[in-house]
């Protein structure tokens, strides 16, 4: 069969829904049969899923992240952060871009997040009197925020496919992601002082309170931030410690989940989302050997080279080009497929790997709310019965912020890699 | 239909009630070896190759579950736009097409089975590589199974105009 008709059809099939893996999985075999090479090669390298130790932390933190979302801990945790910042101008808005940074570093922006928080925090913005098309703008905004810190998935996902390490990835991420939440909490302050919104007044009872209530998942980011920032675990290490732990504070002391019914339908939903990631990593390892082999990231490079001579444009084409794939794809397939392809290209240009992840992560998170296709867009015009077209208009403004934080992210590799350096990380 | 569909979700429950089995035997394990290593500075030898294989059998069982409640990734960017009766007769077509990738693998991973029978390695001590790597051709088969299932249910739908699964 002609090549450009059998990628023709490829693409359609993809663009009409056909599962991602299976399109993977379809280019791989094509490419090693027209090579004449014994199909079982991609089950040899789809065998690689067995053989990273890294992989173990992907379905312990997700458990982790699907017990969390199904118990009332979001609520222990918006009612602590409220006790907390409450007291500020904007205070709330606050309260809702850590909250969901919180859950989507523990969840991986798979939409858990919208669907879990913002139906909870979306009615209390509304109530304080928050503008609603801020509100809906900044819950939607919210679920994609916070993947760059750990345990993020999509962090692990990309350190396993670029051959970096987890942990420099996640000291790198710090930074940066305190700049994106930075810039958004500014002008949600602004919005709070320019709307008169009412202030909850501190009182150490009501914090001392919500602290109690939340005691048990008080330790969490401990466990894994100081866990891994500190050296004391790696990044597998954390996810084992956090799932357990998860497991006896959910189940054993607020019995929040019963153990018999609870605990079975989370654990088998929750791995739902690991089959389908492995699906995709399983048949994409086999197409990237085929692709590497080719010298298809070489070839890519130069028709790039020709176009393009500085690290500069190179950047600023790389940040349109993943805000489309973001809005596209979702964030798993996104960093599976395409990053065995930009990597070496970006290191030719000088562009360093652990920079490069976080520059890569940052664009999806954006992708993820970019009209007309973001997946967020959807998720929220679901969750809170809105047009797409209000939810678009709402998030505008989100997205220029973000855009504002993204440029300094990819410009200044400092900010990613100077904590790298300082700490030592390996 | 029916019979099809209850085969479909009797399958789905065995599938579960594994994937559940092995879900908390990693946790624990992994859980215990974390302990052993830091408290103890030891750690149980095997526990390691467990490990990364329960991810694979998890992954695999994960998989075939998600086929049957249409829960793997997918482009919808598009066919989120479809009125309800062409997209079912589109899904159809993804579902076929899934369905024929995953039996191609099948196969694959059956020449595959048979070499490493043949070669006679090992994945730790005595215990023949090929037992824990039979979830793949038993994953594709089960995925091939629940695809093509999915295929015949929503074709069904399409043409019945019966409610959407």
């Amino acid at each position: 069969m002609n090549v450009w008709l059998f990628v023709f059809a490829i693409i359609v099939l993809a663009l009409l829904g056909a599962p991602l893996f299976s399109i993977i999985g379809a280019l791989a075999l094509y490419g090693f049969s027209s090579a004449d090479i014994d199909l079982s090669v991609v089950i040899i390298e789809l065998y690689r899923i067995a053989d990273s130790p890294p992989l173990i932390a992907i379905p312990l933190f997700t458990f982790a992240g699907y017990m969390l979302a199904e118990s009332q801990s979001p609520k222990r945790l918006v009612n602590l952060a409220q006790a907390m910042f409450g007291w500020m101008p904007g205070g709330l808005a606050i309260v809702v871009l850590i909250t969901c940074a919180f859950f989507t570093a523990f969840t991986g922006a798979s939409g858990v997040t919208i669907v879990a928080l913002g139906g909870l925090l979306y009615p209390i913005l509304i109530k304080e009197q928050y503008p609603e098309q801020f509100s809906l703008g900044l819950v939607t905004a919210s679920g994609s925020i916070g993947l760059l810190f750990p345990p993020s998935l999509p962090i692990i996902l990309y350190a396993l496919i670029a051959a970096v390490s987890i942990d420099q990835l996640f000291v790198a991420g710090f930074l940066p992601g305190v700049i994106l939440l930075g810039i958004l909490s500014v002008y949600s302050v602004q919005t709070g002082i320019k709307h008169h919104v009412p202030k909850i007044a501190f009182t150490l009872r009501n914090l001392g309170m919500a602290a109690k209530e939340a005691a048990w998942e008080l330790p969490l980011p401990f466990i894994v931030i100081g866990g891994i920032y500190g050296g004391a675990f790696t990044a597998t290490e954390a996810a084992a410690v956090t799932a357990f732990y998860v497991f006896i504070v959910e189940v054993l002391i607020y019995k929040d989940l019963k153990i018999r019914t609870d605990v079975p339908r989370v654990m088998q939903e929750s791995m739902l989302l690991v089959g389908a990631i492995m699906a995709i990593l399983g048949t994409a390892f086999g197409l990237t050997n085929y692709l590497i082999d080719q010298q298809v990231p070489q070839r890519l490079f130069e028709l790039v080279r020709e176009h393009i001579d500085s690290k500069i444009a190179f950047l600023l084409i790389l940040n349109g080009f993943l805000i489309i794939v973001g809005m596209m794809m979702d964030i798993f397939s996104a960093i599976i497929v395409v990053v065995p392809l930009i990597l070496p290209i970006a290191r030719e240009f000088g562009v360093d790997p652990v920079h490069l992840g976080i520059i890569f992560l940052t664009n999806l998170e954006i992708g993820y709310m970019t009209p007309p296709v973001g997946l967020n867009l959807f998720l929220s015009g679901l969750r809170f019965r809105k047009p797409i077209l209000t939810i678009t208009r709402a998030v505008l403004i989100f997205i220029v912020l973000e855009l504002l934080a993204l440029l300094l992210i990819t410009y200044i590799p400092g900010l990613s890699l100077w904590p790298v350096e300082v700490l030592g990380t390996r | 239909m029916k019979l099809l569909q209850k085969f479909d979700t009797l399958l789905n429950k065995a599938e579960g009630g594994l994937l559940i089995l092995l879900l908390t035997v990693m946790i624990l394990l992994a859980f215990v070896q974390v302990v052993l290593r830091n408290a103890f500075s030891s750690g149980i030898l095997w526990a390691d190759i467990l490990l990364r294989h329960l991810v694979l059998w998890i992954g695999f069982l994960g998989a075939a579950l998600a086929a049957s409640s249409d829960r793997h990734i997918s482009i919808d960017a598009l066919t989120r736009f479809l009125p309800e009766r062409l997209k079912r007769g589109v899904n159809v077509l993804s579902y076929l097409f899934a369905a024929f990738i995953c039996f191609l693998f099948f196969r694959a991973a059956l020449t595959f089975i048979g070499n490493e029978m043949l070669d006679g390695s090992t994945v730790y001590a005595e215990i023949p590589s090929w037992y824990a790597e039979i979830i793949i051709p038993i994953g594709f088969g089960l995925l091939f199974i629940h695809f093509l299932i999915r295929a015949i249910l929503s074709g069904h739908d399409a043409l019945t105009r019966g409610e959407p699964r």
